[in-house]
């Protein structure tokens, strides 16, 4: 079959009002459960599951598909108005929009989120298109020493997070490691710091730190200072993303989409690492770095480009090796399974006319998302308009009820308030959330993939600089820690930074 | 009496009263998934949701509580009242392997009453084509020369020791020094470590690896049924002589807490006799590669604990059980 007779064969499959319909419903739901805090994408897309069993394929597909593509970016919403990530990966996003939010800014944030959302959508989604194959033969390159490798490279992102002091980013980053080791033991299956308690065995649940780290402090903050924000009732403000704000991020916004589409074609990753990475690259070549973590734009884009690339390009294992490269992945995995399609190269002879029509489904979810997002914008922008003594209180019911919906599991709510904690003492000691979060997240990962690299070789080190990948990341952290040492010594030194690479 | 006719009275106010408010079940039923959403578990519990929703004629309400290979959800059951109320989706991992392999479990078989195994799934064991093995002899030969490892979903988990039993099977003495384990976070991964050359080989649920070789990017060695598996183009433990892995199956059951009354396993029994009778329901699992099987609460319980003893024998044979 040539290139347009596949194209023709998907037309058909999804040149429908039905297909377009559960696509455009999709992405809304998508939007909507992102932007409720504890309501990540990944509930989303499972709680929508079900509902796809009585459906046709296709139509099931991309109604999952939009959910997935809607919930990462309805995740800033709440990121940026509220400080609560709605779904893990736009925990970076907190970073800088969050700020804009406090300076009157919360509508060109709230702007520049869905353009760098859609941009990097539809980068993804051609990457998809495009190199599936090469891309996916790539992935497939990386074992755990490569892994290993990358992660080593990604913890640098710490130094960029961590704000003034590298020292404070540093032991938030070990307190972020120290709770990641809770749960079981990988290689051989042990209890480690779970007190006997088998709530504990499965590790602190991730949504319920990342909620507690950020919203909570919030609360306490309110509680113990109920009338601080009398007198200081944000605006909306000038809120219009401009043309020229776009341009001046695009650059950030296109080597973000490139970093979500880098990391998401590899499987194990996810939005959460890329978001960060992104973020610490526009960060490191931009002009207005110092500007990062108090309201700059380009940080906003940076982030969201960086989990929105991840979206279209963790279908790339999944289609062209029957990989899911993340959890949303694996959910939708399990929706071809149950309507007897299997995901893989043969898929690309079998069922060519719905690999194809997802592919044009694909391409119509960008222009969806942008639609639903510019809706929801506008809807969900009036939160900062809502006197925060009415706020708080119900954001602290929606992360009670989020956090608890994720696993039905009480103990994940105490460890919610208990983060909380942690993370109201890091607020006031001036330690910075963002490295805690990146440790947690990170820190498994590298353990995991070392000892399973030292599994391989019989515990020979060697095996870490197997291969050109493990070369060059290994390159990657080497020059990095060296410009962060340097940064560090003329910091000392007193000359202005900008004045280097 | 008292709480009933008070729970009657407020019915009746709110204008919800029904006839059969008195008969096991007058409220929605809770049901524990105890592993992440687009598994094995999960599939097949959704798969049994709307026909058994059907047989109820009650909403169930499915939850996935994840966390330490299944644990996690199995003591949320555990734990819960013996009305009838919150049941579980238990699989072989959670019940049969982990039990047998881990000392500090919280829960033991003891704590459950089963109402019924409804699934049985093969168990299939594969290698990457670049490995050049091609069949079980030639992967036993590659481990008498050393390097041979094998990936799995986590320790404890079916797939760790389905390589054990079968390389211990086929004749190697010390599986544990002589192979080399190298645990994944999930099933997935854990095929996917086959796929890239991480891992030698796995042994699995054929459901989780019947894409990967229907696309010839594995290559089954066998399968542990007496009989062949459609699409899987391999011997069965009985043509290679091995009927004592006719034990290594997955499979997936319905457990309350240990002291659920009789009337209520009695119900169970009925509904899922009807559930599994769905022509809808039969299709979409033995097109995944499943065999519908129901056991009554009897049966299921004597096929487990034969499981668990097998496991237990070969843990203890080999020094596996983790103690810490």
């Amino acid at each position: 079959m040539s290139f347009m007779d596949s194209i023709a064969a998907g037309l058909s499959l999804v040149g429908n009002v039905e297909s377009f319909l559960a696509l455009f419903v999709g992405v809304a739901i998508g939007t909507i459960g992102g932007a409720i805090p504890g309501m990540s994408a990944t509930m989303a897309v499972a709680l929508t599951l079900p509902f796809t069993f009585a459906m046709q394929p296709i139509t099931g597909i991309l109604l999952l598909l939009g959910v997935y593509k809607g919930g990462i970016f309805g995740g800033s919403i709440p990121a940026i108005l509220i400080k609560t990530p709605g779904t893990p990966a736009s925990s970076a996003t907190i970073l800088d929009g969050y700020p804009m939010a406090e300076k009157g800014e919360a509508g060109r944030a709230l702007g520049m989120a869905l353009w760098a959302s859609c941009t990097a959508d539809v980068i993804s989604n051609l990457a998809l298109i495009l190199f599936a194959g090469w891309l996916a033969s790539f992935a497939l390159s990386f074992g755990p020493p490569e892994f290993f490798t990358l992660i080593l490279f990604s913890l640098t992102i710490i130094a960029g997070v961590s704000g003034t002091s590298l020292l404070r980013g540093a032991l938030s980053a070990l307190l972020g490691l120290l709770l990641a080791t809770i749960g079981l033991d990988l290689v051989y299956g042990t209890n480690r710091f779970t007190f006997g308690d088998p709530n504990m065995m499965g590790g602190l649940n991730f949504i319920a730190v990342l909620i507690g780290l950020f919203a909570i402090p919030e609360i306490l903050a309110m509680v113990w200072n109920p009338t601080a924000h009398v007198g200081t009732a944000r605006s909306l403000g000038n809120n219009r993303v401009t043309f020229a704000d776009y341009r001046r991020c695009f650059k950030s916004i296109v080597r973000g989409s490139f970093i979500g589409v880098f990391l998401g074609s590899i499987p194990g990753i996810g939005a959460a690492p890329s978001a960060f990475l992104s973020y610490s690259e526009a960060r490191r070549t931009s002009k207005n770095r110092d500007n990062f973590g108090k309201g700059e734009v380009e940080g906003v884009a940076a982030s969201e480009a960086g989990n929105n690339g991840v979206a279209g390009a963790t279908l790339i294992p999944l289609l062209a090796l029957g990989v899911p490269g993340d959890v949303i992945t694996a959910i939708i995995i399990g929706a071809f399974m149950i309507h007897g399609l299997q995901p893989g190269p043969m898929m690309f002879i079998l069922n060519v006319d719905i690999i194809y029509g997802l592919f044009i489904g694909l391409i119509v979810s960008s222009f969806f998302l942008f639609i639903v997002g510019t809706v929801a914008i506008r809807g969900f922008k009036y939160v900062a308009d809502i006197p925060k003594r009415i706020l708080i209180p119900a954001v602290l019911v929606l992360c009670i009820y989020g956090v608890f919906a994720v696993n039905n599991n009480i103990f994940d709510v105490g460890v919610m308030f208990a983060m909380g904690w942690v993370g109201y003492l890091m607020v006031r000691y001036q330690v910075p959330a963002a490295p805690f979060l990146i440790a947690f997240i990170l820190g498994p990962l590298l353990e995991d993939n070392f000892r399973q690299s030292m599994l391989m070789s019989g515990s020979d080190p060697l095996i870490l600089f197997r291969g050109p990948i493990t070369w060059f990341f290994w390159l990657l952290t080497v020059i990095t820690v060296i410009a962060i040492v340097r940064a560090g010594v003329r910091a000392v030194r007193g000359i202005p930074l900008g004045g280097g690479p | 009496m008292k709480f009933k006719t008070f729970g009657a009275a407020c019915a009746v106010s709110l204008g919800l009263a029904t006839t059969a408010f008195a008969e096991y079940p007058e409220r929605p039923i809770n049901m524990v998934i105890p592993y992440g959403a687009g598994g094995a578990t999960d599939i097949s519990a959704r798969t049994i949701a709307e026909p058994l929703n059907n047989a109820v004629g009650r909403p169930l309400v499915m939850a996935n509580v994840t966390g330490a290979g299944g644990a996690t959800g199995s003591v949320a059951v555990q734990n819960a009242k013996a009305d009838g109320y919150t049941m579980l989706f238990a699989r072989v991992g959670s019940h049969s392997v982990n039990p047998a392999m881990k000392a500090t479990l919280p829960y033991t078989l003891e704590d459950f009453r089963f109402v019924t195994v409804y699934e049985i799934n093969p168990v299939a064991c594969a290698v990457s084509p670049n490995s050049g093995i091609t069949s079980m002899d030639e992967l036993i030969a590659r481990v008498a020369e050393g390097g041979v490892t094998y990936s799995s979903s986590g320790v404890g988990s079916l797939l760790h020791i389905a390589a054990v039993m079968v390389l211990s099977e086929f004749g190697v003495t010390d599986p544990l020094t002589q192979t080399t384990h190298i645990p994944q976070k999930g099933g997935g991964a854990a095929a996917t470590a086959v796929l890239n050359g991480t891992a030698t080989f796995l042994c699995t649920n054929s459901s989780a690896l019947a894409s990967f070789v229907a696309n010839k990017q594995l290559v089954p060695l066998m399968v542990t049924t007496a009989e062949p598996v459609p699409g899987f183009d391999a011997p069965t433990a009985a043509d290679l002589g091995k009927p004592a892995l006719h034990q290594l199956v997955g499979w997936t059951g319905i457990a309350g807490p240990d002291d659920l009354p009789d009337d209520v396993a009695d119900k169970w029994g009925e509904w899922m006799a009807t559930a599994t009778a769905d022509e809808e329901f039969l299709d979409k699992m033995t097109s995944r590669g499943s065999v519908i099987e129901l056991m009554d609460p009897v049966r299921a319980n004597e096929f487990i604990q034969g499981q668990y003893e097998t496991f237990r024998k070969l843990v203890d044979d080999l020094g596996m059980r983790i103690e810490g």
